[in-house]
């Protein structure tokens, strides 16, 4: 099983094949390498290439059998057809607005909740702490139902007595789609872990100085963990641009639509038109790689920090 | 400069800012308190209500007959008795563990051995972990629309791909026997890049110099990747299991748009069964039960591995 050889054979070292020099083996066991990892890329590319292929061809390539590869003519104009088609620069638009609420709100709330516990400790902290730790464990389905009920009932909005009967609730406005989703344990999580590292000394340097708990916070102990900030502001706006089943529930209207739920109409409506599909998917897509590509440092700290931690 | 201020230092206690016990200080003591009582308030509120109360209500609603349209009536465990006996939701779970045992084991496996890969001097590992790794960031209805499009079976590239081989084409989503096995290779392909990251992350950390003591003691590496590699990455591995698992055991929008849980519920998944409970039949007492079998799913799972790996109190 050469995989497993090539596996066990961690940094310095080749697989390990019989009469052969040295240098021969570790150049063969070198392109074995190269050759394993070069599937997996194409595995993992390809379908982002057929995405945006797909969405530059005609009808008469989409339907040919077997499929070419590149579009015999590029279809440019699909893009302007799907939007067309189907308002995806108005979903494209209110889960902007989402995620960036989300995103900001976490920020600001998360910091604070995680400075205070990191660093302002009181009675009862530990145990706030500990709640906010079994809070990352509640799976989301376990407390989706109650939270749209909650939603729905929301005394005195979209018609709802005080006792939350007789209309809507929070259904279909933006209060459902920002508040319930807008502070995540895992952002007072992570950046409590980021507050406990910084330097007591700076803190009580502040405090001699007569600066408030608000401002040694926001002044001076802040701007020592912007990666934290920045890692938490890119995870959140992407589970927020990329989150599905709460705004298919509370949203009713096609005005309140996000992208993904869009897209997921888009395709029941219209069940074979790829090329709109594809382009609509790609619009969907894009912001969040170039998001990736530009943030990927913070990405994959945030990811491992919270793995190692 | 504040870029290198992430947290390195794993096995170094928190620092707790030592309290002097000097009574010039007392008041400014309570002064903090107070602070750190107000700060931590909005947040701590916020996950009351849209978290601590849900969980709560979830759970007395499980207890009951609730339609939404009247007041939920008592019923004992009946919820749980039907959830229990209903061949569709054993089904459900049935699918679940088997997606879970792929998505995670299964993935994880193959996880760690790119990572293994990639823990030489490779010229293009940059390159590669971007790959590997947009999927994780890409959304999963985005992922399922373009593997929809993929598993066509009239026009789709898979069909395509297998007849350049001469393999002849399948339904892959309308097939009993592989709507299963093609929602998993999506699950595995989506999910592979955060799994090989955190591994990668972690080998980069192994202390180099146990390997070289271990080679002087002429180990092989086989037996190097068995007795040092592997026990030196139990915190990674259980991490990337017990998050692994909650999110194989919540895959969702990947049924909702490959296979609506066909055919024939073949594919149906516990979060699927309870969406369609409480959402299309409006049974919102029973779909709260099985919302709570799924969380103590969750629960043994991530106890049992806690045990089974010793904790990772390693790194705590």
């Amino acid at each position: 099983m050469a995989g497993i050889d090539l596996a066990a054979t961690s940094p310095r070292t080749t697989l390990d094949v019989v009469g052969r020099s040295p240098a021969t083996r570790r150049r063969l066991s070198r392109a074995a390498l190269y050759v394993a990892l070069g599937v997996i890329a194409v595995v993992m590319v390809v379908p982002f290439v057929w995405m945006v292929l797909t969405s530059l061809k005609t009808p008469a390539d989409i339907a040919a059998s077997p499929p070419t590869f590149l579009p015999t003519e590029w279809a440019w104009g699909n893009y302007a057809d799907a939007l067309a088609a189907a308002p995806f620069l108005t979903y494209a638009r209110n889960s902007l607005i989402i995620a960036v609420s989300h995103t900001t709100i976490n920020l600001v709330v998360a910091s604070m909740a995680g400075y205070a516990l990191a660093r302002l400790r009181f009675r009862g902290s530990e145990l706030v702490f500990l709640g906010f730790v079994a809070a990352l464990m509640i799976p989301t389905y376990t407390k989706i139902i109650p939270e749209f009920l909650i939603v729905r009932f929301m005394p005195l909005f979209g018609g709802n007595d005080i006792l939350g009967q007789g209309g809507t609730g929070w259904l279909d406005t933006w209060w459902a789609l920002i508040v319930p989703g807008a502070v995540t344990p895992f952002a007072v999580f992570l950046f409590r872990q980021f507050y406990l590292d910084l330097p007591v000394e700076l803190e009580e340097a502040a405090r001699l100085d007569g600066v408030s708990e608000l401002g040694i916070w926001a002044r001076i102990m802040t701007p020592l963990v912007k990666p934290a900030f920045i890692t938490v502001a890119l995870l959140t706006f992407e589970s927020s641009w990329n989150n599905f089943l709460w705004p298919l529930l509370v949203t009713r209207t096609d005005s309140m639509r996000v992208i993904q739920v869009g897209l997921s109409v888009f395709r029941t409506e219209n069940d074979t038109q790829w090329a709109f599909l594809m382009a609509g998917t790609t619009l969907a897509t894009v912001p969040m790689v170039a998001l990736f590509l530009l943030g990927q440092k913070y990405f994959v700290r945030g990811f491992a920090n919270a793995g190692i931690k | 400069m504040a870029v290198v201020s992430a947290p390195r230092d794993v096995s170094a206690p928190p620092v707790v800012p030592t309290r002097s016990p000097a009574p010039r200080r007392r008041r400014a003591g309570a002064a903090r308190r107070r602070a750190g009582m107000l700060m931590v308030a909005p947040a701590f509120l916020h996950a009351l209500i849209w978290i601590g109360i849900p969980v709560i209500a979830a759970f007395v609603l499980s207890f009951t007959h609730y339609d939404v349209l009247t007041q939920p009536r008592f019923n004992g465990i009946q919820n749980y008795v039907d959830a229990l006996t209903d061949p569709v939701f054993r089904r459900g779970m049935l699918n679940t563990l088997v997606y879970a045992f792929f998505t995670v084991p299964v993935a994880m496996g193959i996880a760690l051995l790119i990572a293994l890969m990639l823990d030489t001097q490779l010229r293009a590992r940059a390159l590669f972990r971007t790959a590997v790794f947009i999927p994780q960031v890409t959304a999963t209805i985005a992922v399922a629309l373009v593997w929809l499009w993929i598993y066509d079976p009239r026009n789709g590239l898979l069909n395509a791909v297998l007849g350049f081989f001469g393999i002849p084409a399948q339904n892959w989503l309308s097939s009993t026997t592989w709507a299963m096995p093609s929602v998993i290779v999506v699950g595995i392909w989506q999910g592979i890049g955060l799994k090989m990251l955190i591994y990668l992350a972690a080998l980069q950390s192994l202390p180099k110099d146990v390997y070289e003591a271990a080679s002087v003691d002429g180990a092989s590496k086989t037996r190097q990747f068995f007795s040092i590699t592997l026990p030196l990455l139990k915190p990674a591995t259980f991490f990337v299991f017990v998050t692994s698992v909650i999110s194989a055991f919540q895959a969702f929008d990947l049924i909702y748009i490959l296979t609506d849980g066909g055919p024939a519920n073949t594919t149906t998944m516990m979060t699927y069964e309870i969406y369609k409970s409480a959402f299309r039949e409006f049974r919102v007492g029973y779909a709260c039960a099985q919302s709570i079998i799924l969380f103590v799913f969750l629960l043994l799972l991530t106890l049992a591995n806690r045990r089974l790996n010793g904790g990772d109190s390693g790194r705590h």
